[in-house]
């Protein structure tokens, strides 16, 4: 046995329905996979009632959530697929690959330092057949690029002091791999005139649950809570730009952690968007948005949909003059933050997202609108179509008017 | 702030929002999960249980509109229906009995009277079992003459394989041509030639299915049929995918794994809902409501030693699980219209399209006068 207890009580109320299997991008690419009610309450209810089982097939779990949304008895599903994924690592060991992956921030920290080179090596075929040989990371798959001025090198401001004050949760992708990201969203910030600080933070934690590292993640989810309910504290909202980084805070923290702090936390984290909707409602919300005749595609990233907030991407895109947007309906893209990196995930990887892909493309748009780095990296992968973030959009709109 | 809040993503609540979007009004969509579409066969149904001629819509006007309308969409959403209301078709189910339906996805054809039929199983598929069909379809249809042949998908799988995934198996080209390789070695083997029909489990692809379908035809020389039975049915999830894919694109917003909790009235006017997803308690608010929740079969409505109690907005119903004072602004459709709605007090299909029609054009009417006042 191991001495992670899961939290979760949820599993007695499946009705076995199969409503989440029929929604888990995973069992509907690959028939090695157990799938989430097997491997989530029915799991759950056998070692409650008998003793412990480790069963393998959990490693194909993404925690992509998919399954919560599905599940009209309100079971957690994921939450309990993470605690057998984390039990099964902690008995097996996790990989060394994995061990890398899972550890976003030191990668991002490293490789960013060396950027040109690292980028480069990515990018050579020797290395990465060297790669898929000794650690199992697939030679065909493209990496995200990492850049040497990442957004810790270039912001380092820790407090606001306007009316409204956000602490702005970067997230791995925004700080090594697209401080663009960043950069626009404290540019949207300012021309609302709130002041953008960035709170002391780690990695959060995702990649840790998604690889089974469990007491890790956990490590991390404290930490950060910590360090944001003193901002919370003092009125800040803790807004975010990256959906899973969103997801954690508001739900994996509170699901995973079971404490008050948690719960406390949770209550002021919003999405960016969703927090300019709310500005917007509250008519507070520049809206002198120049023209931009665009005609966009939207792609819900899993973990935006699971959050329960609506679209609010298209919500606040909707409202520059011009632009039109639509949403492309696709299901997951495959890439499910590390998984899409391991070779023996690789072709699952592909299958999901080839259907993500035909949605996209039916769209018939000019580029593509994600929030999710990871999404854009499969879609990089799979298309020719170029990726932004709403946050960049935004920006350039607000930056038409100020030019015209 | 919405134009319609829509709680639900079964039948009704796909049905409805969609509607209501198609005429232009700002629509959220709310739901702790899927409905029963999913557990379903696909069908819609008129009164479920029925016989050849017990459907009581048929003769209601708007029935035969709403019916008209729901055809419109699937067409445009690429997922046909066919049928009248009026006229019940029969159709053969997984278990081999004859179920009377009012509408029925373009994968589905009605069971003839006479002639030759092949009962298609797959020897992985546990769900549906070709002799046993047989036997049962024999006994509702003597005149047929019924053949039973089993062939084997020839996939691995580390769990039990359902219609569903024998349907994604055979999205995949070299999976059908083993199978219908395979079906007319048996054929041939069987003595058997152009039968009137081949029936199959409820598994001709999900996304490709119309070309699975004409693939199968051709190459075997006979009309095809799903027969849906235990779900998850690939009819039913088609279906599901369908009408929420429309609403999507149609620019519904989604507020998915997200319980609806209860409801700040006032002057009996709903002023918003109170939300929580997950670990999060919010609210939303429209300028109106309509309640898809299912009922008691849904979720919407929970039987408890003291009656029945509104699990949605927490309002007080009677002993038929209606609203005793529904707030102005509030539609309740589809089983949230209470038990007495329907005969046996389960609705089917049928009744969710009629009541999503008829709740937008209550709704649709009230915009109206609204304008003029
Ligand atoms: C297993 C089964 C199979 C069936 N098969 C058929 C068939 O083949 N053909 C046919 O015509 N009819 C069938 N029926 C009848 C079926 O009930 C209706 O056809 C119809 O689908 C009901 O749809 P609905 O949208 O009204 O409710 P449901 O499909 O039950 O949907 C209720 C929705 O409300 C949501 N909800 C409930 N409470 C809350 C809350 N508090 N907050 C947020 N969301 C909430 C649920 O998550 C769900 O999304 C079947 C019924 C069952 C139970
Ligand atoms: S989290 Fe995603 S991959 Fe894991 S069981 Fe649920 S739906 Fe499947
Ligand atoms: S959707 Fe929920 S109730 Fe249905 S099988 Fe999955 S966990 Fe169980």
């Amino acid at each position: 046995m191991h001495d992670l207890a899961c939290p979760e009580i949820s599993f007695d109320s499946c009705l076995k329905c199969n409503a989440c299997v029929v929604s888990c991008p995973v069992s509907n690419v690959t028939l090695d996979f157990g799938g989430p009610k097997h491997l989530g309450p029915e799991l759950k209810r056998l070692i409650e009632n008998q003793e412990f089982i480790d069963d393998s097939r959990i490693e194909f779990c993404t925690l992509c959530g998919n399954c919560d949304m599905a599940c009209p008895e309100n079971v957690n599903v994921s939450t309990l697929t993470a605690f057998a994924k984390a039990s099964h690592s902690e008995l097996g060991g996790s990989k060394f690959r994995d061990l890398i992956l899972s550890n976003a921030e030191l990668v991002g920290k490293v490789a960013s330092t060396f950027a040109p080179l690292a980028n480069m090596a990515m990018k050579m075929k020797p290395v990465r057949k060297v790669m898929e040989g000794v650690m199992g990371i697939p030679a065909e798959r493209i990496f995200p690029e990492y850049r040497f001025n990442n957004f810790n090198r270039v912001y380092n401001k820790t407090t606001a002091n306007t009316h409204r004050k956000v602490a702005y949760f970067v997230g791995c992708y925004a700080t090594y791999n697209a401080p663009e990201v960043a950069k626009s969203f404290v540019n949207v910030m300012e021309y609302n005139g709130i002041e953008v600080a960035k709170p002391k933070q780690k990695c959060c934690g995702v990649p840790m649950f998604s690889n089974g590292r469990m007491k890790k993640g956990l490590k991390n989810a404290n930490d950060n809570v910590n360090n944001l309910l003193q901002y919370t504290r003092q009125g800040y909202d803790v807004v975010l730009t990256c959906t899973s980084c969103t997801m954690a805070l508001k739900k994996e923290y509170v699901s995973f952690l079971q404490s008050e702090e948690a719960n406390e936390l949770a209550e002021h984290v919003y999405d960016a968007d969703e927090y300019l909707r709310m500005l917007y409602e509250e008519g507070e919300l520049n809206t002198h948005f120049g023209q931009m005749n665009v005609k966009a595609g939207y792609y819900a990233p899993c973990h935006m949909k699971s959050q329960g907030i609506g679209t609010p991407a298209l919500d606040v895109l909707g409202l520059i003059p011009g632009y039109e947007i639509s949403d492309a309906a696709a299901g997951c893209c495959g890439q499910c933050g590390t998984f899409g990196f391991k070779k023996e995930k690789y072709e699952v990887s592909i299958a999901i997202g080839k259907q993500m892909v035909e949605a996209v493309e039916e769209t018939g748009a000019d580029y593509i609108v994600t929030e999710c780095g990871m999404c854009k990296n499969s879609m990089h992968q799979l298309t020719d179509k170029e990726v932004k973030h709403p946050m960049q959009i935004l920006s350039e709109a607000y930056e038409k008017a100020q030019n015209r | 702030m919405y134009d319609v809040v829509v709680v639900g993503q079964g039948l009704t609540g796909l049905l409805s929002a969609i509607w209501a979007k198609e005429r232009g009004n700002h629509v959220a969509l709310v739901s702790q999960g899927t409905g029963k579409i999913l557990q379903s066969t696909g069908l819609i149904d008129g009164s479920p249980g029925m016989g050849e001629k017990e459907n009581t819509m048929a003769a209601e006007r708007a029935a035969v509109a709403a019916s008209e309308k729901f055809k419109t969409l699937m067409n445009n959403l690429g997922y046909p229906y066919h049928g009248q209301l009026n006229k019940p078709a029969p159709i053969v189910t997984g278990s081999g009995y004859v179920k009377w339906t009012s509408l029925y996805p373009e994968t589905i054809t009605p069971v003839p009277e006479e002639g030759n039929v092949v009962i298609a199983g797959f020897q992985e598929i546990v769900d549906f079992k070709a002799v046993y069909v047989k036997e049962n379809l024999q006994k509702e249809r003597p005149k047929l003459n019924i053949e039973a042949v089993t062939v084997r998908l020839k996939k691995h799988s580390s769990r039990t394989m359902t219609q569903l995934d024998a349907a994604r198996v055979l999205e995949q080209k070299e999976a059908r041509l083993n199978v219908i390789g395979q079906m007319r070695n048996e054929m041939t083997k069987q003595n058997i030639s152009h039968p009137r029909l081949i029936v199959f489990p409820a598994a001709l692809g999900v996304n490709r299915w119309k070309s699975i379908v004409r693939e199968f035809e051709e190459s075997l020389d006979a009309a095809v049929t799903e027969a849906p039975g235990m779900p998850p049915n690939a009819s039913a999830v088609r279906f599901y995918e369908a009408l929420k894919k429309g609403a999507i694109r149609l620019g519904v917003r989604f507020y998915m794994d997200t319980q609806v909790l209860g409801c700040h009235v006032e002057e009996n006017l709903v002023k918003s809902l109170k939300i929580k997803t997950t670990n999060r308690t919010t609210e939303i608010s429209g300028l109106n409501y309509i309640i898809a929740s299912g009922g008691i079969l849904g979720g919407g409505v929970e039987v408890t030693s003291a009656g029945l109690k509104d699990r949605v907005l927490g309002l007080e119903v009677d002993e038929f699980g209606q609203y005793t004072n529904c707030p102005h602004n509030v539609f309740p459709v589809g089983a949230s219209q209470g038990t007495k709605v329907t005969r046996y007090g389960i609705t089917g299909g049928m009744f969710s399209i009629l009541s999503s029609y008829e709740a937008n054009s209550r709704l649709n009417r009230l915009a109206k006068e609204d304008k003029h006042a």
